[in-house]
C-alpha cells in the first residue's frame, strides 16, 4: 500500500466546462413575487423560524430575492428582483474547506452536494460561500402537529447543527432520470423542473442540461444579457442571470 | 379533448389522467371520499411510493387558479399548478403554494363548536347544528347569509334556497374586493361601454402601459395570469419589449417593475388621466374629443406632482405605441372622486381606441355556469346590510368564506352590530375573528379537502369554470357547508327541501354542471354525465378552447361625452394621506400560515410583522428612526405601528400594508402587527365603494422600539454601523 490515492472529493472542473444541470434567471421578467420561495420551502421541508430568529438572520430559506435602492427620492430606483440560490459552482470554493467531506461534488450530476449525515455543523462552507447561499439549522425548529403531514417523503429533514442549501431538487432529477432510463432514453429538455422554476408565474426561471446545446437553458446562458455573480472568482457558477430591462431604459 | 394535441402534451394527459382516473371514473357516493388508512392497509388506487395527483381549485384568492395536488399515502405533499387551467397554465403565486400550511395548520376548528360568542365554549354534535340551521331556514325572512367572494358552488346554492324559501338574497364581500374597488370598475364600465362588467385588460400584447396604481403583479384581481401577461408585454412579438409606466404615491412591487414609476398625489388620476387624453389627441389627431376638451394640463401637473415635461413625454410614448393601454388600479377608484377617475381612465381607452383590439380593453366572456358578473358588496351596501343588523332584522346571521370583523372597516361597526342579532353561525374553517363572536362554529372542510367550482371571472379570454374535488379525506371533525345546508333543508321540509332535492354536495355540483355535457367547443367533450363528471374531476373543471371575450361597443360614443373630474378631497385632519395596500404575500387570510409570515415582503423584506412606511427626509422631519414606534391617528381610530424608512415614497403620504393584526386566527396570526382598516372612514365614492385612500392621518412619537424582521442586511442599505474607518 505504498502512496494510495486519497481521494479530494472536490470537482474535477477545467475551464470552460458547462457541467450537466443549469438554469437561467431572466431578471427583467422576475417580479420579485417570492412563489419560488414559497414553492422551495414546501418541496424541501424547510422550516420556518419565527420572528426573533429570522430577525437574527436565521430564516432557512434556500432562496431569497435581492433587491436594492439606488439614489434619493424621486430619483429612487430598485434595482432588478434577483433570486438568488446555490449556484452549484464547477469550482465551488464551499467543498475544500469541509473538514469531514459534507460539502461534496458529485461527479455524476456535477452539483454540490450537501451530505446531512456527515455533516459537525463546522460552518466552514457557509463561511467560504462567496454566494451566503447557505442556511444553518442554529435549532430543532418547531412544526407542530399536524404540519408534518406534509413532508416530502423524497427529501430528508435535516435537524440542528446540520448545514443545508439549495440541491437544484435533486429528488426530481433523479426520478426524471429513472424515468427517462426505465425508457432507454435521454431526459428530455423541460421534463424536469426544480420547484422554484415550476411555480415561477413570469417564467423567469428556466432550468435543463447544460450539456445539451439546443436546451432552452444553454441558449440563454450563452445570451449576450447573460451575467454570471463574481463571475471574477472563478467559481464556475452555474445560475446565468439575465441582466437589462427594468430601470432607466425609457424613450 | 382539443384537436391540436402534440405527442408530448398527449403524454403528459395520459399520465394525468392515469393518476386521477382510476379514483375517479365511476365513483359512487360511498368513494366520495378518499380515506385516510394506516401503511399497512393502503387506498387502493396507490402504488408504494408513488404520488396520486389531483387537480383542484385554489382558494386562497378568488381568482380560481388550477392546482394539482401531490398526494401519498393519503396526505397532501405539494400543490403545484394545473397545466391545463387557462388562469394559471401550471404557475401558482406563494400564496397557492402555503396553501397546505392552511390545512394542516395546528389551529382550525376540528369539529362543530357552541361557540356562546366566546363564553364558555362546549363541543357540539353535527345532528343538533343541523336542527339549528333548519330552524333557522323556518324563519326566512329574519334569515341573513354573508358570504366570501369563493367557492361559487356554495353561493348558487345558498341563492338558490335563499330563492326558495324566501329569504333574502345572499350578500358577498370580501377586502380584496374592497381594495380593488371593483363596483367602482363595474359602474365606469357601465357608463364608458354600457355594460356593468369586471374588464380583462390584454397587458400581454400591449407596448406601452400606463398603470394607475394597479398592482397588477401583486393581488390585483387575478395576479398569476396577469402577471404571465406582463411577462409576454415584455418579450414583444419580434423582441419588441413593452413598456410598463406606474403612477402611484409610492413604489409597489408593481412600480418596481416599471420602466418608470412616477409619485403622483393620491386623488390627482383622473386630473392625469384627462391630461394625458388632451395632451394625446392634441398630437395625434391636432385637437381633442369632448371628453377631453376642458382638461387644465397645469392643474394636473400642479394637483399630482408629476412635472408638466413628464406628461408630455407619456403622451408622446402613447402617441408612438401601436397597442396603448391605461389600467385603473384599486387605491386609484377609492377616492372621494373615484368613479369620476374610473370613466376618464377608460375613457382614455376608448380615445387610445384600444377597447376590442390586442393589447386593450375586452368584456370578460360570458360564463358557461352565469352570465351574470356577481362581484363584492360595496362599503354603502355593507352599511345598508350593517343597518338591518342594528334594527334588529336579522335573527340568524350565516357566515362563510369571510371574516367580517377584520376585513370590513371598523368604521362601519360590524363589530357592533352583531351583538343585535339574535343568532350568528360561522362556518369557518379557522377560529378567525368573526367566528370567535359567534354562537355556533360549524366548521366547512378546508378548500383542498372540499368539492366545488369557482367561475372565473377575468384572466383569461376563455369561458370557463374551475373545479375542486378533494385531494386528500378531511382531516377533521368537518364537514361541507354544502351538505349541512342540504340536511337541515331537507330537515326544515317545504319549500325549502323542494328546492334542494339533492342527496349531498357533488350531486348537486353535477346537476350545476350538467349543462355543459355535450357543450359546444369545450376543451373536452363527454355523452353523459357520469364521463363528463370523470373528466371535469381529471382535468380540474372546464373550459372552451377558444378564447370569447366581449368586444365593447364603439368609441366614438365614449370620447363625445363630457367628463367632470377634479381633484378628490380628502377625509379627515392631519398632516399625511395614508395609503394601505393590501400586502403581496399575505393578502387578506395569509396571516395563519407560518411560511407566508416569514416571507419576505418583496419591497421591504419584513417578515412576521406590521410597519409604516415614511419617506426618509419626512422621518428626519419626524425624528423617528427606523424601528420607531409611532402611534397613526385618523378621525376615526388609532394603531401604533413601527416605522420602515421607505426610499420610494412621497414625502407627504404614509402607507401600512394590509394583512396583519389579527385579534384571533390561529398562533400565528394572533397578537401580530396592526390592522390599518380601523383607520378607514366612511366615505363613499359615486359607485358606493369606501374611499379608504383619501384618509388624513396624524403621526406622533411614542419614544418606543420595536424592532423588525427583516431579510435585508440594514448595513448595506442605509450605512447603519458603517464608521468612517470602513
Amino acid at each position: 500500500m505504498a502512496n494510495p490515492k486519497i481521494p479530494e472529493f472536490k470537482a474535477d472542473w477545467k475551464e470552460g466546462e458547462e457541467g450537466r444541470w443549469g438554469m437561467a434567471i431572466d431578471m427583467d421578467l422576475c417580479t420579485g413575487c417570492q412563489a419560488c420561495v414559497a414553492a422551495c420551502s414546501m418541496e424541501n421541508n424547510v422550516p420556518f423560524v419565527g420572528e426573533e430568529m429570522s430577525g437574527y438572520g436565521r430564516q432557512m430559506a434556500w432562496l431569497r430575492v435581492e433587491r436594492l435602492w439606488e439614489g434619493e427620492y424621486p430619483e429612487v430606483k430598485m434595482t432588478p428582483f434577483q433570486p438568488v440560490m446555490c449556484q452549484q459552482c464547477g469550482s465551488a470554493p464551499c467543498e475544500p474547506v469541509c473538514p469531514v467531506f459534507a460539502t461534496v461534488h458529485s461527479q455524476v450530476e456535477q452539483l454540490n452536494l450537501q451530505v446531512y449525515n456527515r455533516c459537525v455543523g463546522t460552518r466552514y462552507c457557509a463561511n467560504n460561500c462567496p454566494y451566503v447561499v447557505r442556511v444553518f439549522n442554529w435549532a430543532d425548529y418547531d412544526r407542530p402537529e399536524p404540519l408534518p403531514n406534509q413532508f416530502n417523503p423524497d427529501v430528508t429533514v435535516r435537524r440542528r447543527g446540520v448545514m443545508e442549501k439549495c440541491t437544484f431538487c435533486i429528488q426530481r432529477i433523479h426520478k426524471a432520470e429513472d424515468q427517462a432510463k426505465s425508457e432507454g432514453r435521454e431526459v428530455v429538455d423541460g421534463e424536469v423542473a426544480p420547484a422554484c422554476a415550476q411555480a415561477c408565474p413570469a417564467d423567469a426561471i428556466v432550468f435543463g442540461r447544460m450539456d445539451d446545446p439546443e436546451s432552452r437553458v444553454s441558449k440563454l446562458s450563452k445570451d449576450g444579457r447573460a451575467v454570471h455573480l463574481l463571475e471574477e472568482l472563478g467559481t464556475n457558477p452555474r445560475v446565468a442571470y439575465l441582466k437589462g430591462g427594468s430601470n432607466g431604459n425609457l424613450g | 379533448m382539443t384537436n391540436k394535441l402534440s405527442r408530448r402534451d398527449f403524454l403528459k394527459l395520459a399520465s394525468l389522467g392515469a393518476a386521477t382516473s382510476a379514483v375517479l371514473t365511476g365513483c359512487g357516493p360511498a368513494s366520495r371520499y378518499v380515506t385516510r388508512e394506516p401503511y399497512t392497509k393502503m387506498p387502493e388506487y396507490n402504488y408504494n411510493g408513488q404520488s396520486t395527483y389531483f387537480a383542484t381549485t385554489c382558494r386562497e384568492c378568488a381568482a380560481g387558479c388550477g392546482l394539482v395536488v401531490r398526494t401519498m399515502q393519503g396526505r397532501a405533499l405539494k400543490a403545484e399548478g394545473n397545466k391545463h387551467n387557462p388562469v394559471n397554465l401550471g404557475k401558482t403565486c406563494a400564496r397557492g403554494q402555503a396553501t397546505l400550511h392552511g390545512m394542516y395548520n395546528p389551529d382550525r376548528v376540528q369539529s362543530p363548536l357552541k361557540q356562546a360568542r366566546g363564553n364558555n365554549p362546549t363541543d357540539t354534535d353535527w345532528d343538533t347544528a343541523i336542527s339549528i340551521v333548519a330552524e333557522a331556514l323556518n324563519n326566512p325572512a329574519d334569515t341573513a347569509f354573508l358570504m366570501g367572494l369563493a367557492p361559487d358552488h356554495l353561493f348558487d346554492l345558498v341563492t338558490d334556497l335563499c330563492k326558495a324559501i324566501g329569504a333574502p338574497a345572499p350578500i358577498r364581500y370580501g377586502a380584496l374586493g374592497m381594495f380593488e374597488a371593483r363596483a367602482t370598475l363595474g359602474e365606469a364600465s357601465r357608463a364608458v361601454f354600457a355594460r356593468p362588467d369586471m374588464l380583462f385588460f390584454d397587458i400581454a400584447n400591449a407596448d406601452t402601459v400606463i398603470s394607475f396604481g394597479a398592482n397588477f403583479l401583486e393581488t390585483w384581481v387575478s395576479p398569476v395570469a396577469y402577471t404571465r401577461g406582463y411577462s409576454q408585454m415584455r418579450r414583444g412579438p419580434g423582441g419588441k419589449r413593452g413598456r410598463l409606466i406606474q403612477i402611484e404615491p409610492r413604489l409597489s412591487q408593481t412600480a418596481a417593475k416599471a420602466d418608470e414609476w412616477l409619485p403622483g398625489a393620491p386623488g390627482s388620476e383622473g386630473l392625469v388621466a384627462v391630461a394625458l387624453g388632451k395632451l394625446y389627441a392634441e398630437k395625434k389627431f391636432g385637437s381633442a374629443p369632448t371628453a377631453f376638451e376642458a382638461a387644465d394640463i397645469n392643474l394636473a401637473a400642479e394637483a399630482s406632482g408629476i412635472p408638466l415635461e413628464k406628461l408630455e413625454h407619456l403622451a408622446d410614448l402613447l402617441a408612438e405605441a401601436e397597442h396603448p393601454l391605461v389600467i385603473p388600479g384599486g387605491a386609484t377608484l377609492a377616492q372621494e372622486n373615484g368613479l369620476e377617475t374610473a370613466k376618464a381612465i377608460l375613457t382614455l381607452n376608448a380615445l387610445l381606441d384600444n377597447p376590442g383590439k390586442p393589447g386593450g380593453v375586452y368584456f370578460t366572456p360570458a360564463n358557461p355556469l352565469s352570465n351574470k358578473y356577481q362581484r363584492a358588496a360595496t362599503a354603502n351596501e355593507m352599511a345598508e346590510f350593517i343597518g338591518k343588523m342594528n334594527s334588529g332584522a336579522i335573527k340568524t346571521l350565516f357566515v362563510h368564506g369571510v371574516n367580517p370583523v377584520f376585513e370590513l372597516p371598523k368604521s362601519l361597526g360590524f363589530e357592533a352590530a352583531l351583538a343585535k342579532v339574535g343568532q350568528v353561525i360561522s362556518f369557518a374553517t379557522f377560529p378567525d375573528e368573526t367566528a370567535m363572536l359567534a354562537d355556533y362554529i360549524l366548521p366547512d372542510h378546508h378548500g383542498l379537502e372540499s368539492w366545488g367550482y369557482q367561475r372565473v371571472v377575468t384572466g383569461t379570454g376563455q369561458s370557463m369554470v374551475s373545479g375542486a374535488q378533494p385531494s386528500v379525506a378531511p382531516f377533521y371533525n368537518t364537514r361541507a357547508t354544502a351538505d349541512v345546508l342540504l340536511a337541515a333543508a331537507t330537515k326544515a321540509g317545504g319549500k325549502a327541501a323542494a328546492a334542494l332535492p339533492f342527496k349531498d354536495e357533488v350531486e348537486f355540483i353535477q346537476d350545476k354542471v350538467s349543462v355543459l355535457v355535450g357543450a359546444e367547443g369545450g376543451f373536452y367533450n363527454a355523452a353523459d354525465l357520469p364521463a363528463f363528471w370523470a373528466l371535469f374531476q381529471q382535468f380540474g373543471g372546464w373550459w372552451k378552447n377558444d378564447s370569447s371575450l366581449g368586444v365593447p361597443p364603439q368609441t366614438a360614443n365614449a370620447i363625445s361625452k363630457e367628463l367632470k373630474v377634479s381633484a378628490a378631497k380628502p377625509e379627515g385632519e392631519g398632516e399625511f394621506h395614508l395609503f394601505v395596500y393590501p400586502s403581496p404575500i399575505l393578502a387578506e387570510a395569509g396571516a395563519n400560515k407560518p411560511w407566508l409570515q416569514e416571507t419576505p415582503d418583496p419591497t421591504t423584506t419584513v417578515m412576521w410583522n406590521s410597519w409604516i412606511e415614511i419617506n426618509p427626509v419626512t422621518a428626519e422631519e419626524l425624528g423617528v428612526e427606523d424601528d420607531d414606534v409611532v402611534t397613526v391617528e385618523s378621525a376615526f381610530g388609532v394603531v401604533e405601528v413601527t416605522v420602515y424608512k421607505y426610499p420610494a415614497i412621497r414625502p407627504d403620504v404614509v402607507a401600512i400594508p394590509f394583512g396583519q393584526g389579527h385579534t384571533a386566527y390561529g398562533r400565528y396570526a394572533e397578537n401580530r402587527g396592526v390592522n390599518p382598516a380601523n383607520l378607514f372612514g366612511t366615505t363613499t365614492n359615486g359607485a358606493g365603494d369606501l374611499a379608504f385612500a383619501g384618509m388624513k392621518v396624524k403621526i406622533q412619537k411614542t419614544g418606543k422600539k420595536r424592532p423588525l424582521s427583516r431579510l435585508e442586511s440594514k448595513l448595506g442599505v442605509y450605512g447603519i454601523g458603517m464608521s468612517e474607518e470602513h
